[in-house]
C-alpha cells in the first residue's frame, strides 16, 4: 500500500464518529408490533415518533410542574399518541424504616436473582465489582416477560456513601428497551449535567446531579416513565438492548468501573 | 462482533422465515457500519440515524429477495446508502462531513513521545482537512475505502456505481489528494 493510502487508513482509525444509535431494539419493536405490519417510519413514525413522544413528555412534565394532581390525567392524555406506562413508585423514604431496604422504594416484589432470571427472557447483568446484591426486586410483566424490570439493591459498599437516609449505596435497574437522551435530558434540574459515554463499546450517559424522571422505550415500543429513586448521580447504559441504570453517590470513574464489570 | 459466515447465513435464513429476533441480531451487528456509511453520505448524524433505521426496515421487507449465501454487507449497505442519498436529494442540501480526530490514542497504540504525538496529530489534522476539502465524489470514495474500510464491491454498492468506476474514481481522487498533500502547508 502506498504511503498516502497508509496514512488515510491510519487517519480512519483515529477519527471520532458520532455515537452509533442502538437501532436494533427499536426496529425489533416495530417488527413485533401487534398489527403485524412492518412500520416504515414516516412523519408519524420512526424518529419523528420519538420526537413526538419527547414533545409530549415535555408538555406533560411542564403541566405536571404546574398542576401536580393532574399527573394521571396527563399520562392518559399522552397515551392518546403513544403507549405511556408509569412504573408505580413511592417517594424516597426518610427516615430509614426496619425491614428490607428496597421495600419502601417501590421497586416491586422482593425476590432472588435465580428466581428473577426464570421470569425474564433476557440475561440479568450483575457488576462483579460490587459482588452479589443485598436485595433483588422484580416488577414482572406476566403477559410479556420481555417487559419486566429488575432492581439490584446494594447496601453499604466501601468507598461509596449511602444515599440520604435510604441505607442504600447503589441501585441498579435493568429493563429491555432503548434510550434517547432527548427524552430524559429534558428532566434534568439546574446544575445537572449530561455527558455521553461509552463503556466496552456500549453507548451510555453519565448524569451528574439529580435526574427526577427517566424515560425510555421498552421492548414493546411504548414509552415508559420511571422515577429515579436516589437523589444522586446516574449512569445509563444501553448494554445490547438492556437498559442498565446505575444510581448512587458514585463518581464518574466509579460508575464507569462498575459498568465495565457488568456481566 | 461479526459471526462466522455460517452463523450469518443461519441468521439470515431465520430472518427470512420471519424471526424478528434473528433480524434484530442482524441489525445489532451492522448498525454501526450502516450508521457511519449513512453519516459519510449525509454529513448529519440525525439524517444518518433516520436513513439507517429506514434502510434496515426496508431491508427486512426485501429479505425474500436476498440470495441465501450471498455476502450481506454489500446488500445491506446498498439499501441504507440509497436511503441516505434519497434524504440528501430530498433536502436539497448536503452538510459538510464533520469528522474529527479522536482525542488521545487508542488502546494498543505505542506510546509516542509528546513531540511525535503532536506532529502525528498535526499531520492527521491536515490530511483530514484536505479530504474534507475535496469534491463530493472524491471525498465519498476515499471515506468509503479508508475510513469505513469497505471493499471495492461494498464501496460500489454504497455509492451506487460499478466496481470498475470505483477503481478509476479512487485513483483520480488519490492523485488530487496527493498533489495537495505534497504541497508545503500554507502554500
Amino acid at each position: 500500500m502506498l504511503e498516502l493510502e497508509q496514512e488515510l487508513t491510519a487517519l480512519g482509525a483515529a477519527l471520532e464518529w458520532p455515537p452509533t444509535p442502538n437501532l436494533a431494539p427499536r426496529i425489533g419493536s416495530h417488527l413485533r408490533a401487534p398489527s403485524g405490519a412492518i412500520h416504515v417510519p414516516t412523519w408519524w413514525g420512526g424518529r419523528s415518533r420519538w420526537a413526538l413522544a419527547a414533545a409530549a413528555v415535555v408538555i406533560a412534565l411542564a403541566a405536571l410542574a404546574i398542576y401536580p394532581p393532574s399527573r394521571e390525567a396527563i399520562a392518559n392524555w399522552v397515551n392518546v399518541h403513544t403507549s405511556f406506562q408509569q412504573v408505580p413508585h413511592l417517594a424516597t423514604p426518610s427516615p430509614q424504616p426496619p425491614g428490607p431496604l428496597g421495600q419502601r422504594l417501590g421497586l416491586g416484589g422482593i425476590t432472588t436473582l435465580p428466581d428473577a432470571q426464570k421470569q425474564l427472557t433476557w440475561h440479568i447483568t450483575v457488576p462483579s465489582s460490587l459482588g452479589q446484591p443485598d436485595e433483588v426486586y422484580l416488577q414482572p410483566a406476566p403477559d410479556a416477560p420481555a417487559l419486566g424490570e429488575i432492581t439490584l439493591v446494594y447496601a453499604t459498599r466501601p468507598g461509596i456513601p449511602v444515599a440520604g437516609q435510604t441505607g442504600v449505596s447503589v441501585l441498579i435497574t435493568e429493563a429491555r428497551g432503548a434510550v434517547d437522551q432527548n427524552f430524559f435530558g429534558k428532566m434534568m434540574g439546574p446544575g445537572t449535567t449530561l455527558e455521553p459515554v461509552t463503556v466496552a463499546g456500549h453507548q451510555g450517559y453519565w448524569i451528574a446531579g439529580p435526574l427526577n424522571e427517566f424515560f425510555f422505550t421498552d421492548a414493546s415500543g411504548g414509552v415508559r416513565s420511571d422515577t429515579v429513586r436516589l437523589a444522586a448521580n446516574t449512569l445509563i447504559l444501553d448494554d445490547g438492548g438492556t437498559i442498565v441504570r446505575v444510581e448512587g453517590n458514585l463518581t464518574k470513574s466509579q460508575s464507569l468501573e462498575l459498568a465495565t464489570s457488568l456481566g | 462482533m461479526e459471526g462466522r459466515p455460517e452463523e450469518e447465513s443461519e441468521l439470515f435464513s431465520r430472518a427470512q422465515r420471519g424471526e424478528t429476533a434473528a433480524y434484530e441480531e442482524i441489525v445489532r451487528r451492522y448498525q454501526q457500519l450502516a450508521f457511519r456509511t449513512a453519516y459519510v453520505i449525509t454529513g448529519s448524524a440525525t439524517e444518518a440515524e433516520d436513513a439507517a433505521q429506514d434502510g434496515f426496515v426496508k431491508a427486512f421487507r426485501a429479505l425474500d429477495r436476498f440470495r441465501p449465501g450471498a455476502p450481506p454487507r454489500p446488500w445491506l449497505l446498498r439499501i441504507v446508502a440509497n436511503e441516505a442519498r434519497n434524504r440528501v436529494r430530498s433536502t436539497q442540501r448536503r452538510l459538510g462531513l464533520e469528522l474529527r480526530l479522536a482525542e488521545g490514542f487508542r488502546p494498543g497504540d505505542a506510546a509516542p513521545s509528546p513531540e511525535a504525538a503532536s506532529v502525528a496529530a498535526e499531520d492527521r489534522g491536515r490530511l483530514l482537512g484536505l479530504v474534507n476539502g475535496l469534491g463530493e465524489q472524491d471525498r465519498l470514495v476515499i471515506a468509503s475505502r479508508y475510513f469505513l474500510e469497505l471493499s471495492g464491491a461494498e464501496t460500489a454498492a454504497t455509492l451506487g456505481i460499478p466496481e470498475g468506476t470505483v477503481k478509476s474514481r479512487l485513483s483520480r481522487a488519490l492523485a488530487r489528494l496527493r498533489a495537495r498533500y505534497e504541497e508545503p502547508p500554507g502554500a
